[in-house]
């Protein structure tokens, strides 16, 4: 009866011979664990750790290069730089002479709570009061991921167009801070930043959003001033 | 890709059971999903197929379960199913974190999750002897 071509015979086990195991086993549970212990660690040393997210190119290592330059005379900063290959960013952030950990993910899509770890056992921890964490540019695969850092901030720009936010509206629920960047091109890229504060506050409504630029300063004392708060 | 690690981190798992486990093969496992995870069921089958391959976990199969968003709002104490933004993009709607009751900041405290559930398995010990 065998028919060429079709399967030739399906096994099915009997019921008594399958198995079920109840488990409830969080594949997210090992990287939250070691976020927390991130967490500890920081607090310890009375350090807030910001995680900045957001897309290649929305201006994140600009951002915090700014941040530093208004900050490091005032009180200790250091910056983690995630990329998955490149120093490009450490290096730019470096030549501010405040510490600098590079964290190549080698392809990998985000950082993780152990990478940021490794990174916190590598300087010295006496004497600083906030490490800006860079998160590798992408919209999605960070946010599953918790680092450890107080609070998350969400960069986009108008020159990603004007549905960033409707389209990566998971990013935006886990954070508590959204820059809208590079507002000088609003007008060139005809990109409305109002809608794009109101699609985000339909998200979350209570949330901080700063527009920014760092080419006029722009929202700058603003964003200082909310991550000094955090 | 990060449905790549979740898939590394669940097949290790597995394979864990699997090496204290010699007698029983996995032929499946229901994972749980939440509505607010960005994991891709999709991508995450992909992945799956492809790094369990010349493993002891080859050819089982990996069933998701989607797991309903949830919150709380600390400011009228609701709790249930989030608002949706129906018209955000063309398409599914979006979950929010606006409290259908009264409009402020709600917490999830569903559909954020990714977990094993459960396994099935063969007892191949039977059948061997």
């Amino acid at each position: 009866m065998a028919n060429e071509g079709a399967v030739q015979a399906t096994i099915e086990a009997s019921p008594d011979e399958i198995y079920d195991i109840e488990l409830e086993h969080s594949l997210l549970e090992a990287n939250a664990k070691l976020a927390v212990e991130n967490r500890a660690l920081l607090d310890r040393h009375g350090i807030t750790a910001i995680d900045f997210m957001g897309a290649i190119g929305s201006g994140k290592t600009t951002l915090i290069t700014k941040l530093v330059e208004r900050l490091k005379d005032r009180l200790g900063v250091a910056v983690f730089n995630g990329d998955a290959t490149t120093s490009n960013d450490a290096d730019a952030i470096a030549k501010q002479n405040v510490p600098v950990v590079q964290i190549a993910t080698i392809n990998g899509c985000h950082l993780d709570a152990n990478l940021v770890g490794k990174g916190l056992r590598k300087i010295e921890l006496e004497n600083l009061k906030l490490i800006f964490i860079e998160n590798i540019g992408n919209l999605i695969c960070p946010a599953e991921f918790p680092l450890g850092s107080k609070a998350r901030v969400v960069v986009v720009s108008v020159t990603e167009g004007p549905w960033m936010v409707r389209k990566h509206p998971h990013m935006f629920l886990g954070a508590e801070i959204v820059v809208i960047n590079k507002i000088d091109l609003a007008h060139l890229m005809e990109v409305s930043v109002e809608e794009l504060v109101k699609d985000v506050h339909k998200l979350k409504p209570d949330i901080k959003v700063i527009p920014t630029s760092t080419k006029t300063g722009a929202g700058l004392d603003d964003f200082e001033k909310a991550l000094l708060a955090v | 890709m990060h449905e790549l690690s979740i898939a590394s981190g669940l097949v290790e798992k597995l394979l864990d059971f699997a090496d204290k486990n010699p007698d029983r093969k996995i032929v499946e496992v229901l994972l749980a999903v939440g509505e607010l995870s960005h994991i891709e069921d999709e991508q995450l089958r992909f992945c799956y197929e492809a790094i369990t391959v010349e493993t002891p976990l080859e050819g089982s199969k990996l069933e998701i379960e989607k797991i309903d968003a949830m919150v709380k709002c600390p400011n009228c104490s609701y709790r249930g199913r989030p608002k949706y933004w129906d018209g955000a993009l063309s398409g599914i709607p979006v979950a929010t974190l606006e409290c259908p009751s009264c409009g402020k900041t709600t917490e999830a405290t569903d559909g954020q999750e990714c977990a094993i559930k459960s396994l099935r398995f063969t007892e191949t010990s039977a059948i061997a002897s």
